[in-house]
């Protein structure tokens, strides 16, 4: 990546370090104070998009790592974002456990989640895989749906169809507010993100693209492919889990439906609109689509008053009909992201007057 | 248990002939197409709409659907598949899910998401060798068995399915041969658009015609798909019968584990056999 002029690497801590320079640590303080701040003055519906869009970016980076890194395909993104919630509803509410600790928890299950799919991933590739991970899909969100048989303890009872409420988050004696959430959101995506960051750039992360790349040259270099594309499972399903941990928390009520096919493949569509293999690029696609989703509130109130017969259907059959297109058009132009292209704009004004 | 059995081997003819749908794409091309639910869908209600507002004879209305969803399923290859030829697979499969998703859209637009059952569903039950079964299911069986023939005489005795089998095999040689692979595509693609349009035909007879339908329609198809083979014509068949009559026997035993019967039946092949009972046993992609 290019430093700008006469910034040279000549130490390991600054070769290593993920701001490198002043302006980016001005950058990124600002950014923070910015989103820090930002809470107190939004619109209530703009702060609830806001705290949508962290933790659509958390399971979103979980999808980064599993397949923009390992290759390896998951459709069934949301049932494991369904486990982590569940978790969080189930020990949190039923057995009473703190929701501080069930935060680690719901990550761990799901990513057991994971790893009980990703089994077949060592002898399945591509198709294969896809199809495990719709499996698991469907499996996942019917256990949650049918699990309220009465030889469960009661504890695991997941209130079948009409899901199962959460305990409100407590701070310091008082109930968690929308500000304070935003803020919580943030704290965790923020973490998360420096976590996908290092595992990208250290052994691990190298191990996961080695398989990407080349999975038969991986295991000749001697990485062990069945323990790594395992890991890669749990990593990326831990960040879904954690993601469910926050939707939990956030709607105070879950059930089985919030979770269906249809939001595994927005997550995919996030990543392919942002680029595989970055975090930025993650981030960025959760947030152009979450743009688009915000567009289409809009969009649809207008024409729904434009054309009153038709202004009950409008808002579903615009929001699948936009986000298609939307992720049609970068693949078929910019199919490796948005990310890619802001890298190429950015490169190109750098050396602006000598673009050699 | 008798008429379970047999009520599920019907509706298994069904999910054979939406997997042939997959398989045909699949075996010439190496394309999963998982907007071919959504074009089941959208079919459904074109065919709807022609029968009931537009007031046509159902022979008239069917033969539009079958060349509509030839149409679509020509669109679909040549806009927006071709140029992602050589395109990583995530990208082409993406595609066709948004496709999908596009299609849903503009049905929901377009009918608002009611639900209809066609005109001319036979209604009451019918009596075969003393059991009972859906008239809808045993129509579906036997337009599965008479697809299922059509598609083996195309193959074993026509000039073209020849050249089918052949790009099936191997792309670089059948082009050599003086094949043009590119128009084999096509073709395949048109074959099963216009088995998505028997099965909009069919689906909307067993079920109703609703906008979930098309994801109904993905969600047994593919277990089906995976448990014959992903590019058996035959095992597309078997598959089939197999998966409806485990699913109906699910249904008998455990209630309502029936509905991710085929997916844990998948689960297992994936697990064990992952080319299936009659695909070919070639599953890396490196």
């Amino acid at each position: 990546m290019g430093l700008p002029c006469g910034v040279f690497n000549s130490r390991p801590e600054e070769d290593m370090a993920i701001l490198r320079t002043k302006t980016q640590y001005l950058l990124v303080a600002i950014g923070f104070a910015f989103f820090f701040t930002m809470a107190l003055y939004l619109p209530l519906d703009w702060l609830a998009w806001l705290i949508m869009l962290g933790m659509y970016a958390i399971a979103v980076l979980g999808i980064h790592i599993l397949t923009g890194l390992c290759g390896q395909f998951s459709m069934g993104h949301a049932a494991f974002m369904l486990v982590g919630a569940y978790t969080a509803a189930t020990l949190g509410g039923n057995v009473g456990v703190s929701p501080w600790l069930t935060l680690p928890l719901a990550g761990v299950t799901a990513g057991i989640a994971g790893l009980a799919f990703g089994v077949p991933a060592l002898r399945i590739k591509g198709f294969y895989l896809v199809m495990s991970t719709i499996a698991a899909q469907f499996v996942i969100q019917w256990v949650a749906r049918e699990a309220d048989w009465t030889w469960l303890p009661d504890w695991m009872k997941t209130g079948g169809v009409y899901g199962i409420d959460v305990p409100k988050l407590v701070l310091g004696g008082k109930a968690v507010g929308d500000v304070g959430f935003w803020w919580i959101t943030m704290g965790i995506l923020v973490v998360m993100l420096v976590v996908a960051k290092n595992i990208q750039r250290t052994a691990t992360g190298r191990k996961f693209i080695a398989i990407r790349d080349n999975d038969l040259a991986a295991e000749v270099m001697g990485i062990n492919l069945f323990r790594t594309k395992l890991l890669a499972f749990f990593i990326g399903c831990f960040f879904a889990g954690i993601a469910g941990w926050v939707w939990a928390h956030y709607m105070g009520h879950i059930t089985p439906d919030q979770f269906g096919f249809d939001k595994s493949l927005i997550f995919l569509g996030m990543i392919i609109v942002g680029g595989m293999g970055s975090t930025a690029g993650a981030v960025m696609g959760t947030v152009i689509i979450r743009i688009c989703e915000k567009l289409i509130d809009y969009i649809s109130a207008s024409l729904g008053s434009a054309f009153p017969d038709i202004s009950v259907q409008i808002f579903p059959a615009l929001s699948l009909i936009i986000f298609a297109l939307v992720v049609m058009i970068f693949i078929m132009f910019e199919p490796r992201g948005a990310y890619h292209r802001w890298v190429r704009i950015r490169t190109y004004y750098r050396l602006h007057p000598f673009s050699y | 248990m008798g008429d379970v059995v047999l009520q599920g081997f019907f509706v298994g003819g069904l999910y054979a002939l939406i997997a042939l749908g997959f398989a045909m794409i699949f075996k010439a091309s190496e394309v999963l197409n998982l907007a071919y639910g959504q074009q089941i869908l959208i079919l459904s209600y074109f065919l709807h709409w022609l029968l009931v507002t537009e007031g046509l004879p159902t022979w008239a209305s069917v033969l539009i659907v079958f060349i509509f969803g030839a149409l679509i399923g020509f669109v679909l290859e040549r806009v927006f598949i071709r140029p992602l030829l050589g395109q990583p697979f995530l990208s082409i499969l993406m595609m066709t899910l948004m496709l999908g998703f596009l299609f849903k859209g503009i049905t929901v637009l377009w009918r608002g998401g009611k639900s209809y059952s066609l005109p001319f569903t036979p209604s009451g039950m019918w009596e075969i060798g003393g059991v009972q079964i859906l008239p809808a299911a045993a129509i579906a069986f036997f337009a599965a068995i008479f697809v299922f023939v059509c598609m083996l005489f195309l193959f074993q005795y026509t000039k073209v399915g020849l050249a089918m089998r052949v790009v099936a095999t191997d792309h670089l040689v059948s082009q050599s041969l003086g094949i043009r692979v590119k128009r084999i595509f096509s073709l395949s693609w048109v074959i099963s658009g216009m088995f998505a349009g028997v099965c909009a035909i069919l689906v909307g007879m067993v079920w109703m015609i609703t906008p979930e339908m098309g994801d109904i329609a993905l969600g047994k198809g593919l277990p089906v798909l995976l448990l014959g083979g992903m590019d058996s014509i035959p095992g597309a068949l078997v598959g089939g019968l197999i998966i409806g009559v485990v699913e109906s026997l699910g249904g008998y035993w455990g209630g309502e584990v029936r509905e991710i019967v085929p997916w844990l039946v998948m689960l297992v092949i994936l697990l064990f056999r992952p080319w299936g009972m009659f695909g070919t046993r070639r599953i890396e992609r490196i």
